[in-house]
C-alpha cells in the first residue's frame, strides 16, 4: 500500500494553525484535530499581542477562515486521538469524534436556540466570568462558526426533558441523534501543538484567589478587557462593578518556586506589561504596579516596550516578591511585599490584583503522550531535545509551541512552521 | 457604470470600530450612496457569519462589487477576496476601506469627527469599487532551487532540511569554512557540548548530501527577479557566477559587540565574553577570581535592546571555570537573569548551587572596573562591595552583522533600528520577509540561541518550501497595459523600470512599449511618468484614483 | 499668520502600501491620536501618484496633499521613491507658479515601523495647512482666477515635453551621457523652471481665450499679465498650431484656439 502524504495535527491553537497552513499550502494533506468546538485555542482567548498590540483575534482571525476553506485541512472539532498504530511514514490513527448534536451544514450560528435554552453554566472560554447556555457559541469569532450542545448540561442529554432548542431552529439543525463516531486516518507524521492550561492558583492559599473576588488571573483580566470579552471591554472589579484604577500585576504565581514549577513561563513579563498598558489605554487614571524578580524582556522589541510601559502608560516595576494578599473592607485587595532596595517589608492598597499564573501542560497530557507513546519532561511537557528542538522521543512525531514548552506567539508561530517542515521531511523525504 | 451593484460591509470589530465611531449611521449614509445596492454592518465582518452575509448578498442582491469597511488591507484583503471569488465575483471587483487602523483607532476621542471621516472615506471607496475591472492572476513557474545565505548552524540545518525534502539548495558561505559564530565558541548550553563536533557534524552531512551545493568565500553580489526566479550573481574570489534561484533563505547571523573603551577594556585581564571562550578551549585561563559584568553596552539608551543570549552564555562559561578550578572564585553582576523556559531556569538553578556569586546592580548605579579590583553597588544587600579580580569578563550584546545592511539593499528587504532583518508581520510571520520569496532566520533576524535558531531554520525552510513545492507561484494583474495608439515609442518606460518588466520593441504599429507580466511588480511608475499617458495601471487606473479624489471634492462643503 | 477661524482642512495622502501604509497602519495598532482630516488613498508605490493626478486634486479643492513612500533606497520597487521625489518636486514648481505656497504639498517618508512618525507628520502638516488657510488665500486672487491657473497648472503637467523632462531627470543629472558629459542640477532646475514657466503661461493663455477670439489685449486683461508677454506666447502658441487668427478688429488680430 502507498505511503499517506498526510499529517495528523493535534491542537488546534495558532500552533496547529500555522502548521496546518504550510503543510496545507506545500500540497500535504491535514488532519486537524481540536478536542474543543473550534479551532483558535489560547490565542483567541487574549485581548491584544504583545510588543506591538495587534489585536489578537484580529490577526487569527484570517488564519482560521483559512485553515477552514482550505481544500488541502480537514478539520476535526471535537475529538480526540485514541490510537496510533505504526511507525514514522505509516501511522494508523483512531480518532473519536464526539457528537456535536448540531448539523454543521445545517447552523448558521444565529443563536436562536440559546436564547431560548433554560440552562446557564459558566463560560470556559470566558474564564467563567459570564454563563452561558447549554446549547452555544465556544466563542463568537469561533470556527466551525456553528452552536454545539453540551452533553454534560443539556437537559435532554442528562434527563430527557426539554429540547426546546429544537422547537426554535428554524433551520432544523439540531440532532439528538447524533452518536460519537470513531474513524481511521492514515498519516506519514503527527505533530502536537497541543498548548496549555493556566496554573490554578487557588492552590497558593497567601495569594487569595477564589477567596477574594478582586484578585484574578491573567487569562481572566484578557477577557475582562476585551471588547467581546463578559463585560464589553470594560475592566470592572468583580466585587462591585466599579472601575480599577489601582492594578497590582504579580508575577512568577507558580512558576520559578519550588513548592509549584521550578520552570520560568517565559512571557509573563511581556504579558503583564501589555495588560497594564491596554488598562492605561482604556483609562489613563490607571496606575499599574508590576511586582517581579527578574524583568525578562529578550524578544525582538521587548525591552523597549517595557520601557514605553514605564515611561508613558504610568507603569511601576518592582522588584520583589509578594509574601501574601489580605484584603480590607471594601474588598480591595492589599499586597504585601518586600521592598529589596530597602529590604522593608511594604503593603500596597489596590483596586485589582492580578496573578500571572505559570504556563502548566494541559491536564490530560499523560493520557495523550501514553496514545502517541512519546516522553513527557518532568514538568509535564513534550520532550525535545536543544539541537533537535521539535523532535519528539519517537520518530516521525514532532511538536510545538507551549505544550513543549512555554514559548510566546512569534516563537509558538515559528516552531510551528518548523515542526510542519520536519513532518515535510518525514512525509515526503 | 449605471447598472453597477456595490455591496457595502461595516464592521463593527467588536468595539473596535464601533466603540469609536456611529456605524448605524455609516450604514444609514452609505445606503443613500450611488450605486449601492445594500449597505450592512456586521460585528465582525471576518468571522464566518460575516463572510457568509458577504456571499449571500452577492447571489441574493446580485452584487457585482463589494465594499468591506473593516480593519487593513494588509491583513484582510486576501480572506475578503476569496470570499468574493467563492461567491463567483473575480476577487479584483472587491474594495477595501479602511475605518479602524486608520479611522477608529487614532481619533478615539473625536465621535463626530471620525464618522465624518468614515463616512467620507466609504464614499471614496464606493466610487472607486464602481469603477473597478475584473483581472486574471498570472501563473509564474517556479525554479526548483532554493539559495541559503550564510553557512552558520542555522544556514546549514535550513540546507540540509531542503535538501532532504529533495530540493537543490546552494549553500552561500562568506568565510573560508561552515560554522560562523559557533566557531569562536567553545561549549554550547544547556548541553555543554562542543560546539566545534556540532559544525563538523552539520558540515559533513552537507557535503555528503548531492542535493546541496556549498560555496565558501563566497559572497552574493546582486539579486534581480521575483519570487520563483531570482538570478543571484555569486562573488568568488576574481570569478563571477550567475545561479538562479526560485526561493532566497536569509541566515548571515549577528555578530558580538566588540566592548572597546568600556570597563577598561583591554583584551588581556579585561576581555569580553567571546575573547573567553577562545581561553577556554584553549585551556589558558590562568586566573582564579573572576568577575562577569552583564549588559554591556545593551538595556542603554544607545542598545536599548536585551540581547536575551548573554545570561546564559555567562552562565555556561561561570560553570565551565568553575569545573575546572572548583575553588575558582566566580561572580556575575547582573540587571536581570533572563533565563526562560523549562530548561534555563533549572541551568541557572545548577550556576547557582556549584557557588558562582551573583550580585544585582542597577543601571543608575554601574559597576566600576578599577585596576585589580571591581566596585559594585549590590541591590539585594544595599551595601557597596569591593571585588578582586585576575580577570574581568564584559558580556555584550549580539549586534546585528556589520554586513546585513548592504545585504538588505541588494534584497531589498527592510532592517529594523537596530540594523536587524525585518520580518513581514512580528507575531505571525516570523520568519517571512514582506517580499514573497525571501525569508529570515536565526540571528539575522534577532539574537537567539543555538535551539531557537534551529527551530526557526526548519520553519524558514518550511516557509521556503511552498512555492518550491507547488512549482508556480501566481502574480497579481496588477500590471500596466499599453495603449498602443498613444504609444509613440520614445522608451521613458523602459528608463523608469528597475525589473526590465517594460520594453520598446519593434511592433506592425512602429515601436511600442511592451509588459513583460512575469517581471512587472505592479509598481505603477511606469504609468505615473509616460509623457503620452499611454499606459493604463490595471488595479490603479488614473479613472479610479480620481474616483477617490472626485467624491472627497463633491464632501466639502 | 493667525490660523483660519473654524477652519478644518481637507487633505488627501497617498499612501505607498509596503511602508507609510503600513506605518499608518501602525499608529493605529499603537493608538497614536492624529487629527481627521487626512483621507488616506492607497497605493501600491508613491511612484505611482501622477503629477497631474496631485494637481487634479487641487483642482477638487482640496487644501493639502500628502505623498508618503518608503525611506529612499528601502522603496519596495528600488527605485519609485527616486521619480516619486522628482515629480513632486516638478509639482511644487507648478504650484509656486499658479501662486500657491509649495508647503500645500508634502512628500516625506515613513517606514513601516513608524507609526509615532506618521502621526506626527499628520499633526504637523494638517497644523500647516490650517495656517495658510483654504486653497487659495496666499495666491491674492478671485476664485475664477485661481481656477484658471489651476487648469492651466493641470494642463502643464499633462505635457508631453514636461513629463519627459520630469521621468529624465535623475538619468541627465546623475549618468553621463555617451559624451561623458553630466547636465548639473543647477541647470536642470534652470531648464526645468523656463519650460514650466513658459508651458504654464502658454496653457493659461489657451484656457483665458476658451472658446472666444480675443485680441491681445483682451487676453492679457483677462489673465491680468502684460500684454507683451502673451504676445510672446502667443506666437509660439501659433507656432505650435494650437490658435490661430481669426479676424482683425481694429489694428489687433483676433485669436481662437484650435481644438485638435
Amino acid at each position: 500500500m502507498e505511503k499517506p502524504k498526510a499529517v495528523l495535527i493535534v491542537g488546534g491553537g495558532i500552533a496547529g494553525i500555522q502548521a496546518a497552513l504550510d503543510l496545507g499550502d506545500m500540497g500535504i494533506k491535514v488532519h486537524l484535530v481540536e478536542k474543543n468546538p473550534s479551532i483558535g485555542g489560547r490565542m483567541a482567548q487574549l485581548d491584544k499581542t504583545f510588543p506591538t498590540n495587534d489585536c489578537s483575534i484580529c490577526i487569527l482571525s484570517p488564519k482560521l477562515a483559512d485553515c477552514f476553506r482550505h481544500q488541502n485541512i480537514t478539520l476535526h472539532t471535537l475529538s480526540e486521538v485514541k490510537e496510533v498504530k505504526g511507525q514514522m511514514r505509516d501511522f494508523s490513527i483512531k480518532l473519536r469524534k464526539y457528537a456535536r448534536f448540531v448539523d454543521e451544514e445545517k447552523c448558521v450560528n444565529c443563536g436562536d436556540c440559546s436564547a431560548k435554552c433554560p440552562v446557564k453554566v459558566p463560560d470556559e472560554f470566558d474564564m467563567k466570568l459570564r454563563k452561558r447556555e447549554a446549547i452555544y457559541p465556544y466563542y463568537l469569532q469561533g470556527v466551525p462558526a456553528v452552536m454545539t450542545i453540551d452533553r454534560e448540561k443539556c437537559l435532554y442529554l442528562t434527563r430527557e426533558v426539554c429540547k426546546i432548542c429544537e422547537k426554535f431552529c428554524a433551520r432544523e439543525a439540531i440532532d439528538f441523534e447524533q452518536k460519537d463516531t470513531d474513524v481511521t486516518l492514515r498519516v506519514g507524521a503527527i505533530i502536537v501543538a497541543t498548548g496549555f492550561d493556566p496554573y490554578d492558583p487557588s492552590g497558593i492559599s497567601q495569594y487569595g484567589y477564589e477567596r477574594y473576588r478582586n484578585v484574578i488571573q491573567s487569562l481572566e483580566y484578557e477577557r475582562l478587557i476585551c471588547a467581546s470579552g463578559p463585560t464589553g471591554g470594560h475592566l470592572l472589579r468583580l466585587s462591585d462593578n466599579k472601575p480599577a484604577d489601582r492594578i497590582a500585576f504579580i508575577q512568577c504565581v507558580g512558576s520559578r518556586d519550588f513548592r509549584n514549577n521550578r520552570y520560568c513561563s517565559s512571557v509573563c513579563c511581556m504579558h503583564a506589561t501589555k495588560e497594564a498598558m491596554l488598562a492605561y489605554e482604556h483609562d489613563p487614571k490607571v496606575k499599574s504596579h508590576i511586582f517581579y524578580m527578574d524583568l525578562r524582556a529578550g524578544g525582538k522589541g521587548f525591552q523597549e516596550y517595557v520601557s514605553r510601559g514605564e515611561q508613558e502608560y504610568n507603569i511601576s516595576y518592582i522588584r520583589g516578591r509578594v509574601a501574601k494578599i489580605t484584603e480590607d473592607h471594601d474588598e480591595n485587595p492589599i499586597i504585601w511585599y518586600e521592598e529589596t532596595q530597602t529590604s522593608e517589608t511594604k503593603k500596597m492598597t489596590v483596586d485589582l490584583a492580578v496573578l500571572a499564573t505559570s504556563f502548566v501542560p494541559r491536564k490530560n497530557v499523560e493520557e495523550l503522550a501514553g496514545t502517541l507513546g512519546v516522553e513527557l519532561d518532568e514538568h509535564g511537557f513534550f520532550k525535545t531535545d536543544p539541537l533537535s528542538p521539535l523532535d519528539t522521543t519517537r520518530l516521525g512525531i514532532f511538536t510545538c509551541g507551549c505544550c513543549r514548552e512555554p514559548t510566546d506567539i512569534p516563537e509558538s508561530v515559528a516552531q510551528a512552521s518548523g515542526a510542519a517542515g520536519r513532518a515535510a521531511e518525514a512525509v515526503m523525504g | 457604470m449605471d447598472d453597477v451593484r456595490v455591496g457595502v460591509f461595516i464592521c463593527h470589530c467588536g468595539t473596535n470600530i464601533g466603540g469609536f465611531l456611529d456605524v448605524l449611521r455609516l450604514v444609514d449614509y452609505t445606503q443613500s450612496l450611488p450605486n449601492v445596492a445594500c449597505a450592512k454592518d456586521n460585528k465582525y465582518t471576518c468571522s464566518d457569519a460575516g463572510l457568509t452575509e458577504i456571499k449571500n448578498a452577492i447571489a441574493e442582491k446580485k452584487l457585482d462589487r463589494v465594499v468591506v469597511a473593516s480593519c487593513t488591507p494588509r491583513t484582510h484583503e486576501p480572506l475578503f477576496r476569496s470570499t468574493c471569488k467563492e461567491a463567483g465575483l473575480n476577487p479584483y471587483l472587491f474594495q477595501f476601506v479602511n475605518i479602524r487602523d486608520q479611522c477608529s483607532w487614532v481619533h478615539m476621542q473625536e465621535r463626530e469627527k471620525a464618522t465624518e471621516k468614515a463616512k467620507a472615506l466609504i464614499k471614496m471607496g464606493v466610487a472607486r469599487a464602481a469603477l473597478l475591472e475584473p483581472l486574471e492572476e498570472t501563473e509564474v513557474e517556479v525554479t526548483p532551487c532554493a539559495m541559503v545565505i550564510g553557512g552558520g548552524i542555522t544556514g546549514m540545518t535550513c540546507a540540509l532540511s531542503l535538501a532532504k525534502r529533495d530540493f537543490e539548495v546552494k549553500l552561500v558561505e562568506k568565510e573560508e569554512r561552515l560554522g560562523g559564530t559557533l566557531n569562536s565558541l567553545y561549549r554550547l548550553y544547556p548541553t555543554q557540548d562542543e560546539a566545534s563536533k556540532l559544525i563538523q557534524a552539520k558540515a559533513e552531512d552537507l557535503q555528503k548530501n548531492p542535493k546541496v551545493e556549498v560555496l565558501t568565500s563566497s559572497e552574493v553580489k546582486e539579486v534581480k527577479g521575483f519570487v520563483g526566479n531570482y538570478d543571484v550573481t555569486v562573488k568568488h574570489g576574481e570569478n563571477d557566477r550567475l545561479l538562479k534561484a526560485g526561493v532566497i533563505i536569509v541566515a548571515t547571523g549577528a555578530e558580538a559587540l566588540k566592548p572597546t573603551s568600556m570597563y577598561s577594556y583591554n583584551g588581556e585581564n579585561i576581555i569580553s565574553q567571546m575573547e573567553l571562550e577562545q581561553r577556554l578551549e584553549k585551556g589558558k585561563l590562568n586566573a582564579n577570581k573572576v568577575v562577569m559584568i552583564q549588559c554591556v553596552g545593551s538595556r542603554n539608551e544607545e542598545r536599548a535592546y536585551c540581547s536575551k543570549v548573554c545570561c546564559l552564555t555567562a552562565l555556561k562559561n561561570a560553570m565551565l571555570i568553575k569545573e575546572a578550578d572548583s575553588n575558582a572564585q566566580v561572580f556575575v553582576l547582573y540587571r536581570d537573569i533572563v533565563a526562560q523556559g523549562t530548561q534555563y531556569e533549572d541551568y541557572y538553578g545548577k550556576a547557582r548551587e556549584t557557588g558562582i556569586t551573583f550580585i544585582k546592580y542597577s543601571p543608575e548605579r554601574k559597576p566600576v572596573v578599577e585596576k585589580g579590583s571591581v566596585r559594585v553597588y549590590d541591590e539585594l544587600l544595599n551595601e557597596e562591595l569591593t571585588i578582586p579580580y585576575d580577570l574581568v569578563v564584559l558580556s555584550t550584546p549580539m549586534i546585528s552583522h556589520h554586513d546585513s545592511a548592504i545585504l538588505a539593499q541588494k534584497l531589498k528587504v527592510p532592517v529594523d533600528k537596530n540594523g536587524f532583518f525585518l520580518e513581514a508581520h512580528v507575531k505571525l510571520r516570523p520568519v517571512d520577509f514582506a517580499t514573497d520569496g525571501i525569508y529570515v532566520c536565526g540571528c539575522a533576524h534577532w539574537p537567539a540561541d543555538i535551539s531557537e535558531s534551529i527551530s526557526q531554520a526548519y520553519a524558514a525552510a518550511s516557509r521556503a518550501s511552498i512555492p518550491l513545492s507547488v512549482g508556480h507561484v501566481k502574480t497579481e494583474p496588477l500590471t500596466p497595459v499599453v495603449n498602443e495608439d498613444e504609444c509613440t515609442g520614445c522608451s521613458l518606460c523602459e528608463l523608469t523600470c528597475s525589473f526590465q518588466a517594460i520594453r520598446v520593441e519593434e511592433t506592425e504599429k512602429g515601436r511600442k512599449a511592451k509588459v513583460i507580466a512575469a517581471s512587472c511588480k505592479g509598481c505603477g511608475a511606469c504609468g505615473a511618468g509616460c509623457p503620452h499617458k499611454a499606459i493604463t495601471m490595471q488595479h490603479f487606473t488614473d479613472e479610479q484614483l480620481l474616483a477617490q479624489i472626485i467624491s472627497l471634492g463633491e464632501v466639502k462643503p | 499668520m493667525t490660523p483660519q477661524e473654524g477652519f478644518s482642512p481637507d487633505i488627501i495622502g497617498f499612501l505607498c502600501n509596503w511602508c507609510s501604509y503600513a506605518g499608518a497602519d501602525l499608529a493605529g495598532v499603537s493608538r497614536f491620536q492624529y487629527p481627521p482630516n487626512v483621507r488616506i488613498i492607497r497605493v501600491m508605490c508613491s511612484a505611482r501618484v501622477d503629477p497631474a493626478i496631485v494637481l487634479e486634486a487641487f483642482v477638487r479643492g482640496l487644501d493639502g496633499i500628502m505623498v508618503l513612500g518608503c525611506h529612499l533606497g528601502d522603496c519596495h520597487y528600488l527605485t519609485g521613491n527616486y521619480y516619486t521625489e522628482k515629480r513632486v518636486k516638478t509639482v511644487k514648481s507648478v504650484l509656486e507658479s499658479v501662486g500657491l505656497s509649495p508647503e500645500r504639498l508634502l512628500i516625506d517618508w515613513v517606514s513601516a515601523s513608524e507609526g509615532e512618525r506618521f502621526a506626527a507628520l499628520v499633526k504637523e502638516f494638517t497644523e500647516t495647512i490650517r495656517e495658510l488657510g483654504a486653497l487659495g488665500k496666499e495666491a491674492n486672487c478671485d476664485i475664477q482666477q485661481l481656477k484658471t491657473r489651476l487648469a492651466a497648472a493641470k494642463e502643464t503637467l499633462t505635457r508631453d515635453r514636461i513629463r519627459w523632462l520630469v521621468g529624465r531627470e535623475r538619468e541627465l543629472t546623475e549618468d553621463k551621457n555617451v559624451f561623458g558629459e553630466r547636465v548639473t542640477q543647477e541647470e536642470f532646475d534652470q531648464l526645468m523652471f523656463q519650460t514650466i514657466e513658459k508651458e504654464f503661461e502658454k496653457r493659461k493663455i489657451l484656457i483665458s481665450i476658451g472658446d472666444d477670439a480675443l485680441s491681445i489685449k483682451e487676453i492679457a486683461r483677462k489673465m491680468e499679465a502684460s500684454p507683451g508677454k502673451v504676445l510672446r506666447n502667443i506666437v509660439s502658441l501659433e507656432h505650435d498650431g494650437l490658435v490661430s487668427v481669426v479676424g482683425i478688429e481694429g489694428n489687433s488680430p483676433k485669436y481662437r484656439r484650435v481644438r485638435g
